[in-house]
């Protein structure tokens, strides 16, 4: 159904990057101004991930603040989106993934027998990297979650709000029975934001959700994070670097599945602790 | 691979030495008339199916309309009468037709007003627009299955059909009354070879006819071949029982086959999980798209008719059908899952919708189209089916529609195979306006389907 | 994948993120009832094996298997029984043959000009038409075959019986036609343009490339459609019972009646033997035959096509 998007290929590739010297996997993460057990809203704690037999995670740790924008940066392959993914329990889709460790929300482990995955997604929203709105009208992409809940209250209000938070209100506001697809992709982006904020979940991850826009509507988008941080913690994966400059208050570094290196975003791009850190933010590979 | 790739690579390094000699030119030459003559070889395959395609189209459309030489019975007038006399036909034509016999007008009046005399005469009688007559073209006629049918001959066997009278005719020569002698005298001096004469003799052909007889261009596919029930008698046997019989088992085709083909192959794309059990379900499947269609109809007969004591009812029939088609109906359903791009499940999933409303959310409302115009082409497949449903009760004389489930039944192919297997040269017309209609009702079958697939095509 | 920390329940219904038991039945339920669907062809199947083994069986244990293989006297709905297959596989064997030598040429030489040479507007008319072909329904075949062809055949060759193989081998053939050529059609053209810039980079022709290049690469796919009209063919029921005849005849000139097995399936399973008696079994017997012969075909062209689909993928 899904394929996994990692392959094998980029681990060897990746060192040659690097340089002669190989990798260490078993270093400890870096970290800057690390947030605390009570300060995050969701924790990772040594958490392991395969596809089959290939390891695609590597004891990652990492505490993501409430109402902040944690972006995850890395060469691709380096297993950012297998992380973001791993957070609302997308990779369970693949069945051959498999995992251990520990990501805990609100003091549930969501990998926990209890946890039903499908709660945790409703509560932790996705954008994905190529808009993908439904072939239904703009009104019901954005009421489609609320009705999976059997959402009890006003919906037209519901969309409304998610639309105006969306930032697409005043475009849409007039062609809410015409198709998703009619917009354009800056657009369709942004209803694609608006329908994971109708579920009103507490967490949205965004894995890469400019990299098939344009410069313009990539802009609008990241503008948007920064709105949005006001009501919801905003998980951001992206390969670019300026991207996560602008808009996140705290990146993590990620090589080869392993976390290297996570702290305030200035730091990790003014400041870079880790040589691999700093020849990545340097644009010397990846 | 290897070995078939050195001939040609032999062949190229000639030409680079120096400017091409004029064998080698020749030889190109050569090479490039044989490309161009092979061209026009594979070419001829497709000509032939293009034309055997027309050429079966035709000879079923040319085979729906015979000339007719009738002796009415005692119960038909053997009138004709204008089509503007009784413009909406029926009715108005048979109480023509009982003046014409001479009934007084309260004999019409009562006869008309007696359900029970109607209801005789629709079993006996139909009344039919020929295309001509001796009066005239487009004429009323009312025939009856106890009219005689003297002659029979094709659209385009008129002038056959008098070479073979006139040589009847010239071999007693003695023997023949004055009248006779007259005509066979007209025969000799006929030209009855030319390829274009073929309706100028229809003069002549008239003239061959005796006292109580009538020439009919008769139409065998018209309205009234529709309406009718099944009868002994080509020329008063309609399709109706047939129609009905096919539109009950294709209805509860649909009805067993939509649900279950559509539920195995979300079941197949969606849920199934990678192992050995599903692989064998998928071979399974696809094996079964490959056993021949008589092979269902022996299942039909062993489980449903015998085992299961259904019978040869509509009911076995569609259930045979049913099985008969499933592999194809899921092949497609699960084409057209597929199609559906896995970004649409990922946004469901990624909103918290479980499996089951990721699959009745997003992906059934965009794979319909795929889906159905599926099921449409897989009915239309059923729709033809003969062979099976011989076996499980589709053959012999079935006289009235069916009336439900469980009743004896006939289907449109399988009437067609009746109608052909009497051999005889009236019911082979009426088997070709019954494959005319069968064919009519495929292609808007395949139309509809054609048009549902471009309506639903999407580029993602 | 998951674990189980005690305790985690409740916490986890405290903030909602538990299973709930509802969800959990409903989804399941729909499950099953999909997999059941599933199960329906799995059921089939099993029906088909057993409806035909069950009687054969009972046949078998009357005739001698000897017998059935090895005479060649076919007559077990008249008094004086006789079980030899050997008329029944002869008259299949040469009908399908009549149709494979026409059919099968014809059928790859318009999928090469459709794949190499025809342009797109030619390719968009002719497809439909192909279709058109394959669906006509073989009813309508076998009429064609009875009433236009054989008159023809028998206006052109003296001798041939009213009911013959050569019509019936001769629609045939055009019943085969469109499988043929949809199946390598799409082999022709899933040859990669590597290989035909490879071809044509060292100087061959068209004619040399398709020959040398295209057909030989397109090779298993080409014969798994060849298998798979040879079964279709041998399977096929209509043309055969009208324009082929139903006396078994074990004869090898082609312009005499002969019988088919699927002729004779439909002949004995419309006749009125008894349930249960030789001459209804007699049926299930051949039906068994055809079944086997036609499930190694196509198991056969899967082989081959899946050797084909592993080169270039």
């Amino acid at each position: 159904m899904t394929t996994p998007t990692v392959s094998t290929e980029p681990n060897t590739r990746a060192n040659t990057h690097v340089g002669a010297k190989p990798f260490d996997l078993s270093q400890p993460s870096v970290r800057t101004a690390p947030v605390s057990d009570e300060h995050a809203v969701v924790s990772i704690k040594d958490f392991n991930l395969w596809y089959g037999n290939f390891q695609a995670l590597h004891h990652v740790s990492l505490n993501i603040p409430k109402n902040q924008v944690t972006a995850l940066i890395g060469a691709s392959g380096c297993g950012k989106s297998t992380l973001l993914r791993a957070i609302n329990r997308m990779n369970d889709l693949i069945p051959i993934v498999k995992t251990d460790g520990t990501i805990t929300y609100e003091g549930v482990d969501l990998y926990d027998r209890a946890v039903d995955p499908v709660e945790v997604r409703r509560r932790v929203g996705m954008v994905f990297q190529k808009p993908n709105p439904f072939p239904k009208s703009v009104f019901d992409n954005v009421a489609f979650g609320p009705r999976l809940n059997a959402y009890k209250g006003d919906l037209n209000a519901l969309v409304e709000k998610s639309l105006k938070r969306a930032a697409l209100w005043e475009e849409v506001k007039d062609k809410l029975k015409g198709s998703g697809l009619g917009l354009s992709g800056g657009q369709q982006q942004r209803l694609c934001i608006a329908r994971a904020m109708a579920t009103e979940p507490d967490i949205i991850l965004m894995d890469e959700p400019t990299s098939a826009l344009d410069p313009m509507s990539t802009d609008r988008i990241e503008g948007l994070i920064h709105e949005i941080k006001e009501h919801y913690t905003v998980v951001i994966v992206t390969h670019n670097m300026q991207q996560a400059g602008r808009v996140s208050d705290r990146t993590a570094f990620m090589h080869l599945g392993v976390l290297i290196e996570e702290g305030p975003t200035d730091q990790i791009f003014t400041n870079p602790k880790h040589e691999m850190t700093e020849r990545y933010v340097e644009g010397r590979f990846g | 691979m290897k070995a078939s790739l050195s001939a040609p690579a032999g062949a190229a390094r000639r030409p680079g030495k120096r400017l091409v000699s004029a064998e080698e030119a020749r030889r190109l030459a050569a090479r490039t008339r044989a490309g161009r003559i092979f061209a026009v070889v594979t070419f001829i395959p497709v000509v032939l199916a293009v034309a055997l395609v027309g050429v079966l189209l035709l000879d079923t459309l040319l085979d729906t309309v015979s000339w007719q030489i009738v002796e009415p019975s005692s119960s038909t007038s053997g009138e004709s009468f204008p089509w503007s006399a009784a413009p909406l036909g029926g009715r108005e034509v048979i109480r023509l037709d009982l003046a014409a016999q001479g009934e007084t007008p309260e004999d019409v009046q009562a006869f008309m007003n007696d359900p029970e005399e109607l209801r005789l005469f629709e079993a006996r009688g139909r009344i039919e627009l020929m295309w001509r007559t001796e009066d005239g073209p487009f004429r009323w006629v009312v025939t009856n299955s106890r009219d005689d049918s003297v002659a029979d001959i094709g659209l385009f066997g008129v002038n056959a059909y008098l070479s073979e009278l006139r040589g009847e005719l010239a071999e007693d020569v003695e023997d023949l009354d004055p009248a006779e002698g007259g005509l066979l005298g007209r025969l000799q001096g006929a030209d009855l070879d030319g390829l274009f004469n073929r309706f100028a003799n229809i003069g002549l052909l008239s003239s061959t006819l005796g006292e109580d007889q009538n020439l009919y261009l008769n139409p065998w596919l018209d309205l009234s071949f529709l309406t009718k029930n099944a009868s002994r008698t080509p020329v008063v046997a309609g399709l109706k029982v047939a129609l009905l019989g096919t539109l009950w088992v294709m209805g509860l085709v649909i009805l067993i086959t939509l649900p279950t083909g559509v539920g195995a192959a979300i079941y197949l794309e969606e849920y199934a999980p990678e192992n050995r059990f599903s692989r064998l379900l998928e071979l399974n499947i696809r094996n079964l798209a490959g056993v021949p269609s008589i092979v269902y109809g022996i299942l039909g007969l062993y489980v449903f008719v015998r085992l299961a004591q259904i019978g040869p009812t509509i009911l076995s029939a569609a259930l045979t059908l049913s099985l008969l088609v499933l592999p194809v109906v899921i092949i497609a359903a699960r084409e057209a899952i597929r199609a559906v791009p896995s970004t649409l499940r990922q946004a469901s999933y990624g909103l918290g919708a479980t499996k089951w409303q990721t699959v009745s959310e997003v992906v059934l409302p965009n794979a319909v189209g795929g889906i159905v115009t599926g099921v449409i082409l897989a009915i239309a497949r059923a729709i033809g089916e003969t062979a099976p449903l011989l076996l499980v009760g589709a053959v012999g004389f079935i006289a009235y529609p069916p009336n439900g489930p469980f009743s004896r039944y006939t289907v449109i192919p399988s009437q067609i195979y009746n109608w052909i297997a009497e051999n005889d040269v009236e019911f082979a017309h009426v088997a070709s306006a019954g494959i005319i209609v069968l064919l009519a009702l495929l292609f808007v079958l395949y139309g509809v389907a054609f048009y549902l697939r471009r309506r639903f095509e999407r580029s993602w | 994948m998951e674990r189980k920390t005690p305790g985690m329940l409740g916490r986890a219904r405290a903030v909602g993120l538990n299973k709930r038991a509802d969800r959990r039945v409903g989804e399941a339920v729909i499950g099953t009832l999909l997999l059941l669907c599933a199960l329906v062809s799995v059921v089939t199947t099993v029906a088909v094996v057993y409806s035909i083994a069950e009687e054969t069986f009972q046949f078998f244990r009357e005739v001698s298997v000897v017998e059935f293989f090895t005479s060649r006297v076919w007559t077990p709905l008249f008094e004086n029984q006789n079980f030899g297959i050997a008329p029944l596989v002869l008259g299949t064997l040469m009908v399908t043959s009549i149709a494979c030598v026409i059919g099968l040429p014809l059928g790859l030489g318009a999928a090469i000009y459709l794949a190499e040479f025809a342009g797109d507007r030619t390719r968009r008319t002719v497809t439909p038409i192909l279709e058109v072909l394959a669906g006509i329904p073989t009813v309508a075949l076998g009429y064609f075959a009875l009433l236009f062809v054989t008159p023809v055949i028998r206006d052109l060759i003296p001798g041939v019986n009213l009911f013959n193989p050569l019509s019936a081998g001769f629609v045939m053939a055009f019943l085969i036609l469109p499988t043929v050529t949809s199946i390598s059609v799409d082999s022709l053209r899933a040859v990669p343009r590597s290989l035909r810039e490879a071809g044509y980079g060292l100087g061959a022709s068209k004619f040399e490339l398709i020959t040398r290049v295209v057909v030989p690469a397109a090779l298993s796919g080409i014969i798994a459609s060849f298998i798979l009209a040879i079964s279709r063919a041998i399977g096929e029921t209509m043309i055969v019972t009208l324009a082929s005849g139903g006396r078994p005849n074990f004869t090898f000139d082609p312009r005499q009646e002969m019988a088919t097995m699927t002729a004779f399936i439909v002949q004995a399973g419309t006749g009125d033997q008894a349930a249960g008696s030789l001459g209804a079994r007699s049926l299930y017997a051949v039906a068994a035959v055809l079944f086997t012969i036609t499930l190694v075909l196509n198991i056969l062209s899967q082989q081959v096509v899946r050797r084909f689909s592993e080169k270039y993928e």
